[in-house]
């Protein structure tokens, strides 16, 4: 079985041909109806169309909320992994479970609970009226979409930096503070740097997810703010240009690509140190 | 001290989590539907939830998709790792860059992709697309968690158990699946999880009459919240803490919480018979809970799939319907007439028989989706009142394709206390007082019927100066809108959560029975009258079940519930003699007068070229300019 060409390939080909078919095809048809226009023709017009202001708005602010949320993820996620870490031979398990057990609830019930909280008639504002404080009003907001996307997504956040924080050998931060590094300096040169690919893999979870959201944004956005998941899920349920959705799909593949070089890159450098 | 701040650290993050949660978990046994205030304990929503075949239906479906597609995506991705260790280092790289293509791409990518995979193919979306794409975006999961240990695995292990006689089989199961069993545990576990979760991938490849919970509590959610979803939601969480608790408790048994070492030929842990007895008991149940309530392995034969608009029929109908032919009714809603062409186009047999409007019934004639009616099939049609088989003729010339359903205007619905001066004009929709206050509809024709009408313009203008100072004035007013909803505004204005709202006056008797504080008005400037009706698609399966249901529709007795579950206008007369409440019978808002009638027009379509104009202009006003 190891060193059968023969048996590998037979026990690996029913994968390949499924990955052909699931996931190589459909990409190519996304390439096809992306560059065609509704006659079968080639045509750029498609993906150019990203640059109208109604699109190139909406792809401007995912990319606006998408990143805020990543970066407050981030921020929220990494004391979080250190404390959990640090903790790990104590409480195994149980602590860190409770910080993901959120992801078995499913997603769009996680989103429906903030936007039973943020309604004007909502929760927050009920308790808010009832203690005499004036009233908030998030819901509809941009601001409502970013604490919706940190919500769903911190737990991907959390995961991959907990990781790689427990899976550094205590001797290594020892080692740094026997030769002199404050805990500050100990931090930045060595907890930092090797937790590199676990920061770089829970962006990725992050942002990515974030950018492309459309159910977010229906819900807590009142179907008033636009962001380019929403655009290209109406050219499919909605307006029926199936090429254009597609074209601005691939724009967003780009999107996706840039983020897998640059996280390629600087895991290079990750190593190098 | 440090550890008093790591504490109060992890505690706010903990309440950032879960406060959310416990709060869907409170509302579960609010007597009152509001979610501002406490209307005393209650198990109705449970009770309520458990009646819902529905949402159960959903469930099943789920659980069913999750368990087929984890158990496929587990053996295919194990197989593959075992594969994969004897091929060249380079095709290795190569396919496992393949299997990083769905974990890193956008979810709304690979849904679509696969979307337009099984439109090429003409596979029939449902149950098996699901499936199929599940499968697919699990099998990397399992193929990331399992390959890393299947590099730690020493061949020679096996080559020994082989020198030693075994079979192939028997030597793999006895020398190396043991020391693979943890990764292929947690890569199902992964896929598991993800299959549960996925929303997206999901509503791209699901098709008609098929929901799993996620695409099921979307258009729950997208309706106004019911609190039965938090009913589900306190079960769903309490489940995951019971087996994730009743785990962990067998894993604080088996491994007395020594810190696990890697090492070769250990066996981290081995699944004893009990374990083995408990995983097989779940499967069983889960999937006997699926033939149960799924939709999954239904008859096919004699089976009508109805595609109408959110709540409008009472449920109680389509039992009745159901008991009396033993037809097996399907039934979906969908939230606009322009979501509903676009099912259609997308896949033209999803539906049997359909409930659309005016304008959208010419366009389907228009483009030979629709069949003629057998009107011997549909003798109770004699109940519809002979005007409005003649306002009918505006978009089906014969009466050939369509049975008037229901009927009205559209107007504003706004609430006593929070509007001071007479609702007489669109132009209050502008009103910088009512900022924040004002629900638009959320649908192309009559978000734009309101700025056209309110500048003294045709409500079927295509011309394009017109359109455009009327997306302006729509982009204008956009700040000062809440939201664009549909059937949300219903709950919304009863909810006291906006001023005004623009609505269909099929809402208004409901509205007002839950909370007398509404009025409606039709506006000066005029409105739209519209008419729904039921429609048979070209290439329904069973268009003979499809003329009974319309037929079904048309009785007066049945006209008249669905009058009374749904309070839209029936143009059934022999329905609405048969109304006892004299208020309702007179309504000036069901049956509204000759004079309001004249200051409102129909509806009519405009062609590809107009539809593609609107389109262009509504998306601009939703982003804002």
């Amino acid at each position: 079985m190891f060193n059968s060409r023969k048996t590998s390939r037979l026990l690996a080909s029913p994968y390949i041909a499924w990955a052909m078919i699931f996931i190589i095809v459909p990409l190519g048809m996304i390439l096809f109806y992306g560059l065609t226009d509704e006659s079968g023709a080639f045509t750029f017009a498609n993906i150019a169309a990203i640059a109208e202001p109604v699109h190139l708005r909406s792809l401007i602010l995912a990319l606006i909320l998408s990143v805020i949320s990543t970066v407050i993820c981030f921020f929220l996620a990494y004391p979080l992994g250190m404390i959990l870490a640090r903790n790990k031979l104590s409480s195994q398990g149980i602590i860190t479970t409770l910080f993901i057990l959120p992801m078995w609830m499913n997603f769009l019930l996680r989103t429906l609970a903030w936007m039973t909280l943020l309604e004007n008639k909502g929760v927050i504002n009920g308790v808010l009226d009832f203690i005499g404080l004036p009233e908030i009003n998030v819901i509809n907001t941009p601001g409502a979409i970013v604490l919706g996307m940190v919500y769903n997504f911190l737990p991907f956040m959390i995961l991959p930096i907990y990781n790689s924080l427990s899976s550094i050998d205590d001797n290594v931060i020892n080692a740094a503070r026997d030769l002199g590094a404050d805990a500050v300096q100990t931090f930045f040169k060595v907890t930092l740097p090797l937790t590199v690919p676990g920061i770089i893999s829970g962006i990725t979870m992050v942002f990515i997810p974030a950018l492309t959201t459309f159910a977010i944004s229906t819900m807590l956005g009142g179907s008033k703010i636009l962001l380019i998941g929403n655009i290209i899920e109406q050219e499919f349920t909605l307006s029926y240009d199936w090429n254009l959705g597609a074209g601005l799909s691939i724009v967003l593949m780009v999107f996706i690509v840039i983020n897998m070089v640059v996280s390629a890159l600087s895991d290079k450098k990750g190593e190098d140190r | 001290m440090r550890s008093r701040i790591e504490k109060i650290y992890m505690g706010i993050i903990l309440v950032f989590m879960y406060a959310p949660i416990a709060t869907l978990i409170v509302l579960s046994f609010n007597g009152s539907k509001s979610r501002a205030r406490w209307g005393g304990f209650t198990f109705k929503w449970y009770i309520n939830l458990f009646g819902d075949d529905k949402i159960l239906n959903a469930l099943a479906n789920t659980l069913i998709i999750a368990l087929i597609s984890t158990v496929v995506a587990t053996i295919i991705g194990t197989l593959t790792c075992v594969g994969l260790m004897g091929l060249k280092r380079r095709s290795r790289a190569f396919i496992m860059g393949i299997t990083n293509i769905p974990m890193i791409n956008a979810d709304i990518v690979t849904g679509i992709s696969l979307m337009l995979l099984f439109k090429v193919l003409r596979f029939g979306t449902g149950f098996v697309t699901v499936l199929l794409a599940h499968v697919t975006f699990n099998i990397p999961y399992v193929l990331l968690a399992v390959m890393p240990r299947m590099k730690t695995i020493n061949p020679n292990v096996y080559e020994a158990a082989l020198d030693l006689g075994a079979e192939p089989f028997y030597a793999f199961r006895k020398s190396v699946l043991p020391d693979l069993m943890p990764a292929v545990l947690s890569g199902a576990l992964m896929a598991f999880t993800m299959s549960l979760d996925d929303f997206i991938i999901t509503y791209f490849t699901k098709g008609s009459g098929f929901d799993t919970l996620s695409t099921k509590i979307y258009n729950e959610v997208k309706r106004g919240i019911q609190p039965e979803i938090y009913a589900l939601s306190s079960i769903i969480f309490v489940v995951v803490i019971v087996l994730l608790v009743t785990s962990s408790m067998i894993k604080g048994r088996q491994g007395t919480g020594a810190k696990k070492k890697v090492s070769l030929y250990k066996v981290e842990k081995k699944i004893t018979s009990g374990q083995a007895f408990a995983i097989g008991a779940v499967t069983v149940f889960i999937i006997m809970l699926g033939l149960y309530f799924g939709g999954v392995f239904a008859r096919k034969s004699n089976q009508l799939f109805v595609y109408n608009a959110g709540e409008y029929i009472d449920p109680k109908v389509i039992d009745m319907f159901e008991a009396e032919t033993g037809i097996d009714v399907i039934y979906d809603e969908f939230e606009t007439l322009e979501i509903m062409y676009a099912k259609m186009v997308q896949d033209d047999s999803a539906y049997d028989v359909i409930c659309p409007s005016d304008y959208m019934i010419a366009k389907m004639i228009d483009n030979g989706m629709l069949r003629e009616l057998d009107l011997d099939a549909i003798p109770n049609r004699k109940y519809i009142g002979e005007q409005y088989l003649e306002s009918a003729k505006s978009f089906d010339p014969e009466n050939k394709y369509s049975v008037p359903y229901c009927w009205g205007t559209v107007g504003i619905l706004y609430n006593k206390n929070m509007v001071e001066e007479p609702v007489t004009s669109w132009d209050i929709l502008w009103n910088k007082k009512y900022a924040g206050q004002i629900l638009m509809q959320d649908s192309i024709r009559d978000a734009f019927m309101v700025a056209e009408k309110r500048r003294g313009y045709s409500l079927n203008t295509t011309d394009p100066d017109e359109l455009s100072k009327a997306a302006d004035d729509l982009i204008a007013q956009r700040p000062l809108v809440q939201a664009y909803v549909i059937d949300q505004a219903r709950d919304k204005m009863i909810g006291g959560e906006a001023a005004l709202a623009v609505i269909y006056s099929g809402e208004v008797i409901y509205t007002q029975r839950e909370n007398p504080d509404l009025a409606y008005s039709v506006p000066d400037e005029g409105s739209n009258v519209w008419i729904d009706g039921w429609v048979v698609t070209k290439h329904a399966r069973n268009p003979e079940a499809a003329m009974k249901w319309i037929d079904f529709l048309c009785r007066p007795e049945i006209a008249l519930m669905n009058f009374d579950f749904i309070t839209y206008s029936s143009p059934n007369t022999a329905a609405r003699e048969l109304i006892e409440d004299e208020a309702i019978r007179n309504s000036e808002v069901a049956f509204p007068s000759e004079e309001v009638l004249e200051r409102c027009d129909t509806y009519s379509y405009l062609g590809e070229d107009g539809d593609a104009l609107y389109n262009d202009m509504w998306k601009k006003v939703k982003s804002g300019g």
